[in-house]
């Protein structure tokens, strides 16, 4: 089976040789190349030869649009990234520092030939060229709710969600939301299967519940709404989303949950029911330390523990730190464990 | 418990920030003195809000958030009506990692260690090793705490491990202690062991309880 051909058969709930396994390799891709990460984000081309050869040599099943997601605030004028050598890029200054900001903002709403965007819908299309329909292309998109964390800073934003004025909240959500609407778009042009949507300000880790309910997932509803929910993942930052998920797929719809190692797997099943699609996901912050034989006891376990429903099996957003024969010891252990008996 | 205690929880607790201000307002109009607005409203609210010692904080960031703000805020207004000046217990340094800049964990436990009346250094964003120790020995701190979120700046060089070996070359091991948070160390309760820290803690309020502990002196 292709790994497109494994995914798709696991969502519709038909045999699969095995559970789909997604490796979230981003810098790594940086090493792959031999080159240093900020000269290797200035091309989508070296973004895409990179997570090609990352996939062939590991054999997993996703490939990646993503450079990093400070990306989304430079597309609203942010010129500052902070690059380090040894992780990913920040965002380095606020594009909003006064309620003049929020007013002043500007939202491209075509962002095919965007110049901060060029690079990532280049890369999404040398995928899609290369291994589109045979291998998920996944693409992230950070929500409304979420975006003003990198644009104001978190303090900021919290502040301005839960001490208001509610206007001026509301005013910075439709900018954002506009923007989430207009990546969503050019994302599927350029070929995305798969769009991680980013809402860490749905979790009860983040927002009292009755927010989570009354703001953060109505938003999240008209970000998804116009452009449908075809491969939408939801996904709250690997906080945690029990207690809430099934509240998000009764507002928003979607039926594919990406969650956080600290969830209960067999509790959110239990929330959730047996038809949505549930990622069980490794904390690979621990694997930077974990010896083989723990590595393989974490994986079957994890494996065990997606019993009742479609499932695949992931990782969060690899630190560089996790050497390469720890990838090697996961992978091999997941391809192991997710094997499954094709009727 | 005082009326005000209840209502400034309650308040923290749904996020309401002008309740909050009003139960104090109220009870000061009431008569209650500066002093007991600290200790016996605002201080027990971070408490509740952070649960029971031993157990995984059960409040949203946001409730968090709250708790430590608001209560830095107020320690700044009380503290100069109290009638005789509260003794300053001991310094302590904070700030983010090198090329961190993610703040809001940091200020979520220096708002607690204010309210702790603690008196804190923060030295804020994107922070060298060095200037860690240079502002732990200048202003005579006995803890240095170190946020980070992201995996390489919790590990990485230009963290806590530099700052570990820095203290060791000036021979102020015995003198400082490192502690250190953010989003990597609850992934990895073990992390803070491989960087060299001294302890840990899960959330902001936990740290700000801790770290008030050893800075006094006394055992985490
Ligand atoms: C919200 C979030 C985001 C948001 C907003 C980020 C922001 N703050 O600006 C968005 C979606 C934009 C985002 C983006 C990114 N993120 Co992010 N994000 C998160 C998430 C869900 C929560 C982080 C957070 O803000 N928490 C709130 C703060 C206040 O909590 P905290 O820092 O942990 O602090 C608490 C305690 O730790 C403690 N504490 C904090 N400091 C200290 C200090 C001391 C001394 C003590 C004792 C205690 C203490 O008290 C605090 C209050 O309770 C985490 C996953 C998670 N579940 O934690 C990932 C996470 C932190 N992100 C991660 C990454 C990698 C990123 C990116 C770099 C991805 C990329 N490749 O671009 C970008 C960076 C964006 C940028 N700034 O340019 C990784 C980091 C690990 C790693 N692999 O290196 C995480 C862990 C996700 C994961 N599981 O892989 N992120």
């Amino acid at each position: 089976m292709t790994p497109m051909e494994r995914l798709s058969a696991v969502a519709t709930g038909k045999p699969v040789d095995r559970l789909p396994v997604f490796c979230n390799l981003l810098d790594q891709g940086a090493r792959a190349l031999g080159m240093g990460i900020e000269e290797y984000y200035r091309s989508g081309a070296s973004v895409a030869e990179a997570q090609l050869r990352m996939q062939r040599r590991w054999g997993h099943d996703n490939v990646w649009a993503l450079f990093y997601v400070g990306k989304e605030a430079e597309l609203l004028g942010c010129r500052k990234m902070v690059f380090a050598e040894d992780g990913p890029p920040n965002v380095g200054e606020w594009v909003i520092r006064t309620p003049e900001d929020i007013h002043r903002l500007q939202v491209p709403t075509d962002l095919a030939d965007h110049p901060a965007f060029a690079e990532t819908l280049r890369c999404a299309r040398l995928l899609r060229a290369e291994v589109g329909g045979k291998v998920p292309i996944c693409v992230y998109v950070t929500s409304s709710v979420t975006l003003p964390a990198i644009l104001m800073g978190m303090e900021a934003w919290l502040g301005l969600l839960l001490t208001g004025p509610a206007e001026l909240r509301d005013e910075l959500l439709a900018k954002c939301s506009a923007l989430v609407q207009a990546e969503i778009a050019a994302y599927r042009a350029a070929g995305a299967d798969i769009i991680l949507y980013s809402i860490p300000f749905a979790s009860p880790d983040f927002l009292p519940e009755r927010l989570c309910r009354s703001l953060a997932l109505p938003w999240a509803a008209r970000d998804l709404a116009p452009g449908g929910l075809a491969g939408i993942v939801y996904y709250v930052g690997t906080a945690r989303m029990e207690g809430m998920a099934a509240e998000a797929r009764r507002q928003i719809g979607v039926e594919a949950f990406y969650p956080s190692p600290r969830d209960d797997l067999r509790r959110l099943r239990a929330e959730l029911g047996p038809s949505p699609l549930v990622a069980g996901v490794l904390n690979d912050i621990e694997l930077v330390r974990w010896e083989p034989d723990r590595i393989r006891a974490e994986v079957k376990a994890l494996v065990d523990a997606l019993d009742g429903g479609p499932a695949l099996f992931g990782t969060m957003l690899m630190p560089l730190a996790v050497p390469e024969r720890s990838i090697a010891v996961m992978l091999e252990a997941a391809y192991a464990c997710a094997r499954r008996e094709r009727a | 418990m005082l009326e005000a205690t209840q209502d400034y929880f309650e308040a923290i607790h749904d996020t309401d920030r002008t309740g909050a201000l009003r139960a104090v307002d109220e009870a000061l109009a009431r008569g209650l003195r500066p002093e007991d607005v600290l200790f016996q409203v605002v201080l027990p609210a971070i408490e509740r809000i952070r649960g029971p010692e031993g157990q995984a904080c059960a409040s949203s960031l946001a409730q968090q958030y709250m708790a430590a703000v608001i209560a830095a805020e107020l320690t700044e207004r009380m503290v100069p009506l109290f009638r005789s000046a509260p003794a300053v217990s001991c310094r302590v340094v904070m700030g983010n990692s090198r090329g961190d800049f993610h703040g809001l964990g940091r200020r979520i436990v220096v708002g607690c260690l204010r309210a702790m009346l603690m008196e804190v250094v923060d030295l804020g964003l994107n922070v060298a090793p060095e200037a860690f120790v240079d502002a732990a020995v200048s202003s005579g701190a006995r803890v240095i705490g170190i946020s980070s979120m992201m995996d390489h700046t919790a590990r990485g060089e230009g963290g806590c491990r530099a700052v570990r070996r820095l203290l060791q070359e000036r021979g102020l091991e015995g003198t400082i202690r490192l502690a250190v948070g953010g989003a990597p160390y609850r992934f990895d309760p073990e992390m803070y062991r491989a960087v060299g820290a001294d302890v840990w803690a899960p959330d902001g309020l936990s740290a700000g309880q801790l770290i008030a502990r050893l800075a006094r002196g006394e055992a985490a």
